[in-house]
């Protein structure tokens, strides 16, 4: 369609992505080294003979990074294949020691999944045309410069053969919201399996394929006719890494194409980078088409049969399900659902406490009160997990009439956070530990002792007599009574 | 000695895929020397056909970590190097 044509008309966006993500693994996907990383390690000292590419020396498959890659594959309701192999993928380039790639290419390990996402009130299902495994490049620096400028580069193999897994969607999206909402969904799922690690760097990298077509030519159900679009230019759109950073860089391209639509230009089919830190996609040079990666089997690697893994291998409850279930069990509201259920250890946790104690006591504190308190401190769950039994000993203080639920919720819980205490130690160190009966008692004699006037006014009818005994009463005790129970104590003992 | 030469384009393409610059005496002598390799595989023509069997599947280590090469051990034959990394020429 030329731009003059495509000019006069509606315009629908048209996304789909290829998703690499980060196997969780202990080794790389073909050889013994470590896939643990820190950030301050040195250089190349992660490698081996493998990794590096020297002659002779053979990949072995880590059977782990299959098993990670059955389970995911098992959460997209994809079918495992009977047979499944490994292919080279040829280019030069010094990320690459051996000068191929070895991947996946026409018996990938998933295929034919699907993945719901809900997109404001929409329930939307993005196909997944299939999904395989392949093995990072190394790590490049470029000296002296940018990438264009640079007058060396400095290679680092320390992330070479690290397990991926690349998914491929069907061009189902259509708008950058819900390929953000997707990707959010994606992340969750696969922390969910325990096969993926969010907070690793780089640990989720996206390549984005954008067209305009006629919004015309769309089907009512949103489906696109594959030769339609065939027939418009795409954009890839790669170095995309972050859920955010994803609905970022395609708004910036869906503006960039439609501008270049309404001023009668054509789109250039082309592949474009992100830059992150300037918000805009940049032309990419890029020589190679597809045949020319010459993709050939990788004798070095036997086929694999491993679908019948499927059955064998367990998955956890998924989130989608996990909240429906909590939902029923616990009676909660959509919103607290969701809250609990938003990554794997927020929701053990939550029903850890909500089966010992009260499960609404425990939904307040773990969706508001401790969720709300980390994230006011910019925290998540993770930052804390080595602690959460002392955030169920908490709710146990309140569960069980300790102490107050202010006190534990202003006092303790804040200073549990801001310090590093554990809850015995705030409530000791402040006094809050509920006035036992006895003392309770005697304050309430003590209070109506000292104010007659306002015992008097009490029983002339006044209402404002009785709060104001209840507030003497708690300061006798330091706020650690309960104003319910000193309530009823002292109508028991005016009204005799 | 093959009659045809491979067209002087498809070398310059795969020389442009493997980074290699080639000037054009290069070309067209790597023109031939490609038609003549290419012909050595007509030999696949006069062998029988076998059916291939894979007899291996599934093979697979356990996911343990194994001792691999110290940074001196793995910079040993880099013609260069900086800091602990391979130094190359800048890659676009």
């Amino acid at each position: 369609m030329t731009a003059q044509a495509l000019q006069q008309r509606d315009l629908a966006v048209v996304i789909g992505l290829e998703v690499h993500v980060q196997l969780e693994t202990d080794t790389k996907i073909f050889c013994g080294c470590s896939t643990e990383s820190a950030d301050d390690e040195a250089p190349n000292t992660r490698t081996c003979p493998v990794c590096l590419g020297l002659p002779g020396a053979l990949p072995v498959l880590n059977e782990a990074a299959v098993e990670a890659a059955v389970k995911v594959g098992k959460a997209l309701d994809a079918d495992i294949a009977e047979e499944t192999r490994f292919h080279r993928k040829n280019y030069y380039y010094p990320d690459l020691p051996k000068n191929f790639q070895i991947t996946q290419y026409d018996a990938p390990i998933c295929a034919d999944g699907a993945l719901e996402v809900s997109v404001e009130d929409d329930r939307r299902e993005i196909g997944i045309g299939r999904a395989h495994l392949e093995e990072d490049p190394g790590s490049l620096q470029h000296e002296g410069g940018s990438i264009e400028t640079a007058d060396h580069t400095l290679v680092d193999y320390n992330r070479a053969g690290t397990p991926l897994m690349e998914i491929v969607t069907e061009p189902d999206f259509r708008g950058p919201g819900e390929v953000r909402a997707f990707l959010a969904k994606l992340e969750e799922v696969l922390e969910y399996l325990g096969v993926f690690d969010a907070s690793r760097d780089g640990s989720l990298r996206i390549d984005a394929n954008i067209s305009l077509m006629p919004a015309d030519e769309m089907a009512d159900d949103g489906s696109v006719d594959e030769a339609a679009l065939e027939a418009a230019n795409r954009t890839e759109v790669k170095n995309i890494s972050s859920h955010k950073g994803a609905e970022k860089a395609l708004a910036y391209e869906v503006t960039r194409q439609k501008n270049a639509v309404e001023r009668g230009r054509e789109i250039e089919q082309e592949t474009r980078h992100w830059d992150e830190s300037r918000g805009i996609t940049v032309s990419m040079r890029s020589k190679e088409e597809e045949k020319d990666y010459r993709y050939f089997r990788e004798a070095d690697l036997p086929p694999l049969q491993v679908a019948d893994w499927k059955e064998r291998i367990p998955i956890p409850e998924l989130p989608d399900a996990r909240r429906e279930r909590f939902r029923e069990a616990y009676g909660l509201d959509a919103e607290a659902a969701a809250k609990l259920t938003s990554t794997k250890e927020v929701a053990d946790f939550f029903e850890d406490v909500a089966d010992r104690f009260d499960a609404g006591l425990a939904a307040t504190w773990v969706a508001d009160d401790l969720l709300g308190e980390l994230n006011y401190r910019d925290m998540t769950i993770t930052d804390v997990s080595g602690r959460l039994d002392e955030f169920a000993r908490l709710i146990e203080l309140v569960d069980t009439d300790e102490i107050t639920e202010k006190n534990a919720r202003e006092v303790v819980l804040r200073t549990m956070l801001d310090e590093g205490h554990t809850p015995e130690e705030v409530v000791e160190r402040e006094g809050l530990g509920k006035a036992g009966d006895d003392a309770v008692a005697a304050a309430v004699e003590a209070a109506i002792e000292e104010n007659p006037d306002a015992v008097e006014d009490y029983h002339d009818g006044e209402g404002g007599a009785l709060n104001f005994l209840v507030g003497q009463v708690m300061s006798k005790t330091g706020g650690s009574a309960d104003p319910g129970t000193v309530n009823g104590l002292l109508r028991e003992r005016l009204d005799e | 000695m093959s009659e045809t030469p491979v067209d002087p384009d498809e070398v310059r393409h795969t020389a442009d895929l493997a980074r290699i610059d080639l000037d054009e005496d290069e070309v067209e002598r790597f023109a031939v020397q490609f038609a003549d390799i290419l012909s050595y595989f007509d030999a696949l023509d006069d062998v029988p056909e076998v059916d291939a069997e894979a007899d291996l599947v599934n093979v697979m280590r356990a996911d343990e970590v194994r001792d691999g090469l110290s940074q001196e051990e793995a910079l040993r034959n880099a013609p260069e190097t900086e800091d602990g990394y391979f130094k190359g020429p800048s890659v676009s």
